[in-house]
């Protein structure tokens, strides 16, 4: 089976984060990063499918130099080799644009599976794995924790609500979103880190996969979230409090 | 009748076929010898060349030598009377060497020491002084392994060994019963023949048998890597430890046929006293095995049929077996050098062993936990923040940063430092020391922490540091030098000692009986870095001391190192358990640790043993009891 797997480098989950100058996106300067969460189990899942049936594992990721880094790391846990988008602007693209960059990155390779993270965790927006999976025209999942190879192309477990699973019978070729938690992750290794140095990771740009169109969503502002605490005190009688209580959550509040 | 002549006898004029029949048993016990020993020799010298191996300075190793071989220094003091008996056995050998050679002389009709002469009567009756010694240790040794059979010489009981002592007990009886005959009595040549069959019966023997330790201790002493638990680098980019037989060192080999099997490594190991797999002998043993039947270049694995992958990982890595070990046996970086075999392959599949290395592949501390969980107890204490000008780093851990009776640690001591005047500060950010990865055999994981952690460091421009920690201690001295050189540090017990006449000393509040504190030698503290007064002046401020049966460097470990803490369920009884039965026992009030996982270890096993159980108290706190602002005697949390 030939896997693709396509990886984000994200600010690190304990990263005091600060909005850059600007207020369109944040200071990257002091951060520390690491690979998505979801995208750790998405390689995970393609690692245990190689285990058992054989195949190659590609990672591709779009992002500047630094993502270099996270790159080797999945090299190491067991990757075969690697697609380097180069990309210095990350935060400029949308969704859409992200996933034609991918898109025409995995489109020569011609995989088996392609897995994705179901979100990021900086961005959040769950998007991009299905755009892809479209753009490729090709059937998709998400909110996948299981794959299992079948007699006519995968079987998938799938989580809903209230602790509720989908068991999707699904051919290949074919995109799933992967969502945490499915399978225990390995740990990096010091022989997997010296094997990845010999491990090729091919670095391409934008031109070159013939992507260049400009974003149809602009990211017109990043804030913090705003926190705010203001008590009043209801005086009166235990009856007065209460219809007063239920004046404000009506029309100040507006939440009854 | 039976007359004490004496002059030793030596039998006269041997015939022509006497010294060809001697001669060529001469050599058929060489043969004999290097039949089994060359090959012995030639796995050791062929193993991999030890990395970071240095001969010189060369003055610790003659110190060694004679310390340990010459005055069988650790022989006697770990176990008084076997060792007194087996230290006259080895001192006869060493007095014997001229009477040995001159009485293969004899044979040839060349002895050259004169019985009669005063020089060779002189030294005759020296060596018979110690052939009476020798032979009455050998008979009490051959009662005390067949008769009394201690446990930690193992079920199994070793023929090979009754063997040799009957041979040895057969050599001192007849060079004495020679100073009872004369030199024409036909008795007299036949005493010479029984001594000399026996000796040439002897030296093949050698090598076949534990008693290799003769020809090999000495050199395995002389060579050993020093410094204690020390753990060799990795040379180059296909060495991940210890998978194969390929990647068995010289020391290692040297050190595994040295081997005597005395089991006083077993004996004191606190998973083996636990009914855990792990045994330290059988682990050198194991090793020795796959030697035997493989050799330095197989590529078959070590963990599997020779020794057992869960065994290797049950192990704290506290020391005492290579503390105890009469030979120069160093198990630990064995041990570990297994482990990291296993870990640096990605071999090792362990639940929690995976969460630890994934906590800290993305996070900064073993406990999983945020940064800035740290960063509001540094706040809500209003510890001060390390700029530079301050003389001490305050080195909180991964204990001291995130654990809640670690921070009342760092509390207390905080506390006292105040009171002295000491200018410190804590670091922003710190990650991991990185010791239970290091224990564990993650070395990738490891090299990232320390540099990361040592570029902290030099950017702060830390000069001295102090940690409440002694794994803490141990790695930022020890382990760090591998990556960069780090700064000096300290541990609190060491450091408050030297200001302990600035320290109040407390009263207890029934005066008249003071306080029963029975303080607990941490294996990092204790063996580790030979520190076992400090913590006593220090816990000597808050009570009177006694001291726990297995105290100091017999200290008993409390089962958290090697990474355990962070491992899932022991099997058999809780290492933990055992040891705070053992302080419980003393009648002490109080308990008292100089280490936060020692601390966590007895908290849980204390609360295990119910109501009547002691307190238990870091030294730190013991000695913030008795400040001014103290408000009383007991610690309460999160103060």
């Amino acid at each position: 089976m030939k896997i693709i797997v396509a990886i984000k480098q994200v600010p690190d989950r304990d990263a005091q984060v600060r909005i850059g100058a600007g207020g369109k996106w944040i200071e990257e300067a002091d951060l520390q990063y690491a690979l998505n969460e979801s995208d750790a189990y998405a390689l995970e899942e393609a690692l245990q499918l190689k285990e058992k049936h054989g195949g190659e594992v590609v990672v591709v990721s779009a992002g500047p130099e630094r993502v270099g880094s996270t790159i080797r790391e999945a090299l190491a846990k067991g990757a075969d080799r690697a697609i380097h988008i180069d990309c210095d602007d990350l935060g400029q693209h949308d969704a859409l644009g992200v996933a034609r960059l991918l898109a025409e990155a995995v489109r020569p390779e011609q995989p088996d599976l392609v897995l994705t993270g179901l979100q990021s965790e900086d961005l959040g927006l769950g998007q991009t794995g299905v755009i892809v999976a479209e753009l490729l025209g090709l059937p998709h999942a998400t909110l996948i924790l299981h794959v299992e190879k079948s007699e006519t192309g995968l079987t998938v477990k799938r989580e809903l609500e209230e602790g509720w699973f989908q068991t999707i019978e699904m051919p290949t070729p074919s995109v799933l979103a992967i969502q945490s938690g499915g399978n225990k992750l390995r740990y990096a290794t010091l022989m997997g880190i010296k094997r990845a140095k010999t491990k090729d990771v091919r670095r391409v740009t934008a031109p070159e996969l013939g992507v260049n169109a400009a974003p149809v969503v602009q990211l017109e502002q990043v804030t913090l979230p705003h926190k705010q605490k203001s008590t009043q005190m209801l005086s009166g009688s235990a009856k007065e409090a209460a219809a007063a209580l239920v004046e404000k959550l009506k029309f100040e509040v507006r939440v009854i | 009748m039976i007359l004490f002549i004496p002059i030793l006898a030596e039998p006269q004029r041997f015939s022509l076929a006497e010294k060809l029949i001697f001669a060529g048993l001469a050599v058929a016990s060489v043969y004999g010898f290097w039949r089994r020993f060359g090959p012995i020799l030639d796995k050791i010298l062929k193993s991999k060349k030890d990395p970071g191996f240095h001969l010189f300075p060369i003055g610790r190793r003659i110190w060694d030598f004679v310390w340990e071989v010459l005055c069988q220094a650790k022989v006697v003091r770990e176990r008084p009377l076997p060792g007194l008996a087996h230290a006259s056995v080895f001192w006869a050998f060493c007095a014997f060497a001229l009477v040995t050679l001159n009485h293969c002389a004899v044979g040839f009709g060349v002895g050259f020491l004169n019985p009669a002469g005063p020089i060779a009567r002189f030294y005759f009756y020296f060596a018979a002084a110690f052939a009476l010694a020798c032979a009455v240790s050998i008979a009490a040794l051959f009662v005390r392994r067949f008769l009394v059979r201690p446990k930690w010489l193992g079920e199994h009981l070793s023929w090979g060994s009754g063997l040799v002592a009957l041979l040895i007990f057969l050599l001192m009886a007849t060079y004495l019963a020679a100073f009872f005959v004369s030199d024409t009595a036909p008795v007299t040549r036949v005493l010479w023949w029984v001594h000399t069959l026996v000796l040439l019966s002897f030296l093949p023997l050698i090598p076949h048998t534990k008693h290799l330790h003769l020809v090999l201790s000495p050199a395995t002493i002389f060579l050993s890597r020093g410094g204690f638990s020390q753990i060799p680098p990795l040379s180059g980019d296909e060495d991940f430890g210890l998978v194969a037989g390929t990647d068995l060192t010289q020391l290692v080999s040297l050190q595994t046929y040295s081997c005597v099997e005395c089991g006083r490594c077993t004996e004191h190991c606190p998973a083996a006293n636990t009914g855990k797999l792990l045994n330290p002998k059988e682990i050198i043993l194991g090793v020795r095995a796959y030697l035997n039947d493989l050799g330095p270049a197989s590529d078959q694995p070590l963990l599997g049929k020779y020794n057992s992958q869960e065994a290797v990982f049950q192990c704290t890595t506290c020391g005492a077996c290579e503390f105890q070990c009469p030979v120069g046996i160093e198990h630990v970086p064995i041990l570990i050098g297994l482990r990291r075999g296993a870990v640096n392959t990605g071999a090792w599949e362990d639940q929690h062993g995976s969460k630890l290395f994934l906590a800290l592949e993305r996070g900064s501390n073993a406990l999983g936990m945020s940064a800035t969980d740290r960063d509001k107890f540094i706040e809500k204490q209003a510890l001060p923040i390390f700029d530079g000008t301050q003389e001490y780093c305050l080195w909180l851990g991964c204990m001291g940063g995130y654990d809640p009776k670690g921070r009342e640690i760092v509390s207390a001591f905080a506390r006292v430092m105040n009171y002295l005047g000491t200018s410190y500060g804590v670091l922003r950010k710190e990650k991991c020391t990185g010791d239970p990865v290091r224990r564990l055999g993650n070395d990738l994981l490891f090299q990232q922490l320390a540099e990361a952690n040592l570029e902290t460091l030099a950017q702060n421009k830390v000069k001295k540091i102090v940690s409440i920690c002694p794994h803490c201690v141990r790695t930022i001295q020890e382990d760090w030098k591998e990556y960069g050189t780090p700064p000096e540090i300290e541990h609190h017990s060491e450091f408050m000692a030297r200001y302990a006449d600035k320290l109040p000393k407390q009263a207890s509040p029934n005066s008249a009986i003071p306080e029963k504190i029975v303080f607990h030698d941490p294996c990092y503290l204790g063996r580790y870095r030979n520190v076992y007064d400090e913590p006593r002046t220090v816990a000597a401020l808050a009570g009177s001391l006694v001291e726990a049966p297995r105290n100091r460097e017999r200290s008993f470990c409390c089962g958290a190192g090697g990474g355990l803490a962070f491992l899932g369920e022991e099997t058999g009884e809780r290492v933990s358990h055992n040891r705070a039965a053992e302080l419980v026992a003393t009648g002490a009030q109080t308990i008292a640790a100089a280490c936060p996982f020692c601390n966590t270890m007895f908290r849980d096993a204390l609360a295990a043993s119910g109501e009547a159980a002691p307190q238990l108290m870091d030294i730190a706190q013991l000695a913030a009891r008795g400040l001014p602002d103290s408000g009383g005697l007991r610690e309460t949390a999160g103060s």
